[in-house]
């Protein structure tokens, strides 16, 4: 048992009771500025089922819980309560300066689960995993709980030393949705200390969407021919979804309602009072612009934070690719046979393998990885557009080392782009066969950098 | 209760007491001119009065407030909200123009209007001389622009210390006239120190003092 264990349990359980204990500080402070007209009992009562579920998932069998999916649902979640922040923030930056909007019981039960079951779910089954693997179950929990405890008393010594009217005076229903979209953000990844922020995976989708755009964009732009498609083409072509361009337009996306928000507070002339002598109308005026200026604090607080992070953890999906050595395999009768499992690996553990055949002084690379629903794919490692840099494994994606383009694993075997070039391969109990005729063929593809004939 | 109200109020310092017990009442919308030889205590009076000192001892209560209760920072927005100043000397801000000297009157109460500030200017007869610097105004203009200063934010009291001292009978009477002209319009109460026995005419009371007491109070015609 390693020291590690203790510590990415302890990580762990802190993280997710201070996310809890942030949300707890920030919502009480919001309903005492707000007058108390909405109750903190079904926050409560959304912490106690969320407990409830994490506790039953504990009790589920490994295969029940789909990571994948799980991942999908805290990405998903993170991208409902910001478009909700966004809307409020539309809402409030709109033609009515001063609509209100409030929450009712209901909706406060149902974000808080939204919002804190799916992390606290995976941090469960983070927990059990770790324990199994270091064989520490004991200590593994007992960290955990070590986590939580240290985040609660933080928490509490916050709580004592602010002032919950001062504090929720900056917070309106837009700011507080903001808030909440901006602690998922920070603290949404559920592996640990290896990905405690959703910036990593959000950066990935927002590039994989901007990839996928002007890929298709052009496809539909070249049929039949693709001529245009060439390695050297995409060379430019790839700087719009690269890590540097793609980044910062993705981030620009992110910031969109903030800013809009920040440009609305800050800039916009507060509306003339309708009534009152000229000081009394100016002192009036004075106060709407201050309060907007309060509120717009916070967003702007949230806005630093996120592009501090976004460029801090830039870059991670390319340093933490995990890219195996090729395996050299050979030729026989006209054909590369693979093992599915001998003492040194096994094809069906979720991991990137790669392996390397060597024809007439040349080496072609193929990779094969278990796809979510148990099938291997078989491709090459090397994508019809970019030059073969190969790819690399990030979490459910395989990433291209060329354009740092994510590819979700589900989505292997698809050709086209920069997916990699799938082969057509025979599973047997034993053996993965790829005919040479088939590996050779596609090479080809990638050789002339263009798919003249298409790759079905 | 009147609307202010001094009780027994003593101001002393190390050497020397400058006011010695006064008690007095104004009523609201009322104009009080002190006027007294010099050193006979109406500054210090008018200062108290304004919240700009504190008394040694005694009571003032203004509109129900009493002002030693007050922090120092509800004294700020006491003056800020209550009281407008015009003093012998105009002490504008020599590089911002008229209008701008106006402005910065509103910046401390809640913000600045141009608009607004323009339409005080134009009140007491300034309205061609909004881009001018104090430099290039006259005695009498830039007293005129102290009025639109003090009453920029509708005070209810407007305390003025020798406002004419530095100008001639001509501009005087210009900016009496106008400063009648005003108070008659908006009933704000004025308390004014002078020792000009000319000027002291021009209100509704006089208080004579002497020697940090009040000799004499008399209510006269409002001319």
């Amino acid at each position: 048992m390693s020291l590690s264990v203790i510590y990415e349990a302890v990580v762990v359980g802190f993280k997710e009771c201070f996310k809890a204990g942030i949300v707890w500080l920030i919502f009480s402070a919001y309903i005492v500025a707000n007058g108390k007209r909405i109750s903190i009992m079904p926050f409560y009562y959304g912490i106690l089922c969320v407990f409830l579920i994490s506790a039953a998932s504990f009790f589920l069998p490994r295969e029940f819980v789909n990571r994948e999916y799980l991942s999908n649902f805290i990405s998903t979640s993170f991208a409902v309560i910001f478009l909700a922040s966004g809307a409020a923030l539309f809402h409030a930056s709109g033609a009515n300066p001063e609509a209100k909007g409030g929450l009712g019981g209901i909706a406060v039960f149902l974000f808080t689960i939204l919002f804190f079951s799916p992390d606290a779910v995976g941090s469960v089954l983070f927990l059990k995993e770790l324990s199994l693997m270091k064989e520490a179950e004991v200590m593994t929990y007992v960290s955990a709980l070590a986590g939580v405890f240290l985040a609660a008393g933080l928490a509490l010594v916050i709580r004592k030393a602010s002032n919950p009217a001062w504090l929720g005076s900056f917070f309106t229903l837009p700011q507080l949705l903001l808030f909440l979209a901006i602690v998922k953000l920070l603290s949404g990844g559920i592996k640990g200390i290896a990905e405690i922020s959703l910036i990593p995976a959000v950066q990935r989708g927002f590039m994989k969407f901007s990839h996928d755009f002007i890929h298709q964009t052009l496809v539909i732009l070249m049929v039949p021919d693709h001529l245009l498609l060439s390695t050297t083409v995409w060379d430019f072509i790839g700087i719009f979804f690269g890590p540097n361009l793609a980044s910062i337009v993705s981030l620009l996306a992110l910031l969109f309602f903030p800013f809009m928000f920040i440009y609305y507070s800050l800039l916009k002339p507060a509306p003339e009072p309708e009534a009152g002598r000229g000081p009394e109308r100016r002192k009036i005026k004075y106060l709407l612009l201050s309060d907007r200026r309060r509120k717009a604090l916070p967003v702007v607080f949230f806005v630093c934070i996120i592009v501090t992070t976004w460029f801090m953890q830039r870059g991670e999906p390319v340093t933490k690719l995990y890219n195996p050595k090729p395996k050299p395999v050979v030729e026989e009768q006209g054909a590369v046979m693979i093992p599915l499992d001998d003492p040194t690996m096994n094809l069906r553990d979720g991991a990137l393998h790669k392996f390397a055949l060597t024809h007439q002084g040349e080496e072609i690379r193929i990779m094969i990885i278990r796809k979510p629903d148990n099938a291997l794919s078989v491709c090459l490692d090397a994508c019809e557009i970019c030059p073969p840099d190969g790819y690399g494994q990030s979490g459910e994606h395989v990433i291209c080392i060329y354009c740092i383009t994510p590819i979700p694993i589900s989505a292997l075997g698809e050709p086209g782009g920069c997916n990699p070039i799938p082969l057509s391969a025979s599973v047997d109990s034993k053996f993965v066969r790829i005919e040479l005729g088939e590996i050779l063929k596609k090479w080809e593809y990638v050789k002339s950098g263009k798919s003249k004939e298409g790759i079905k | 209760m009147s609307f202010i109200v001094l009780r027994d109020v003593i101001k002393e310092y190390k050497t020397a007491h400058a006011l010695r017990g006064v008690s007095m009442e104004v009523e609201k919308g009322q104009w009080l001119n002190i006027v007294g030889p010099s050193g006979s205590g109406k500054s210090t009076l008018l200062n108290i009065i304004g919240g700009l000192d504190s008394a040694s001892s005694g009571e003032v209560i203004i509109d129900s407030t009493n002002l030693g209760g007050l922090s120092e920072n509800d004294m700020a927005v006491f003056r800020r909200e209550k009281i407008g100043f015009i003093f012998q000397q105009s002490h504008l801000i020599p590089y911002l123009t008229a209008v701008e000297n106006v402005m910065l009157a509103q910046y401390f109460h809640s913000m600045a209007d141009e608009q607004e500030a323009v339409d005080a200017l134009a009140r007491v007869g300034l309205g061609h001389r909004l881009k001018h610097r104090p430099s290039q105004l006259s005695g009498g203009e830039q007293q005129r622009v102290c009025i639109a200063r003090a009453l920029i934010n509708s005070p209810e009291i407007l305390l003025a210390d020798e406002p004419t001292g530095n100008l001639d009978r001509e501009n005087t009477k210009v900016i009496l006239e106008l400063l009648k002209k005003i108070h008659s319009e908006e009933h704000f109460t004025i308390i004014l120190v002078t020792h000009d026995p000319f000027v002291s005419q021009w209100g509704q009371r006089v208080l004579t003092m002497e020697d940090g007491k009040i000799k004499c109070d008399e209510f006269i015609c409002y001319l």
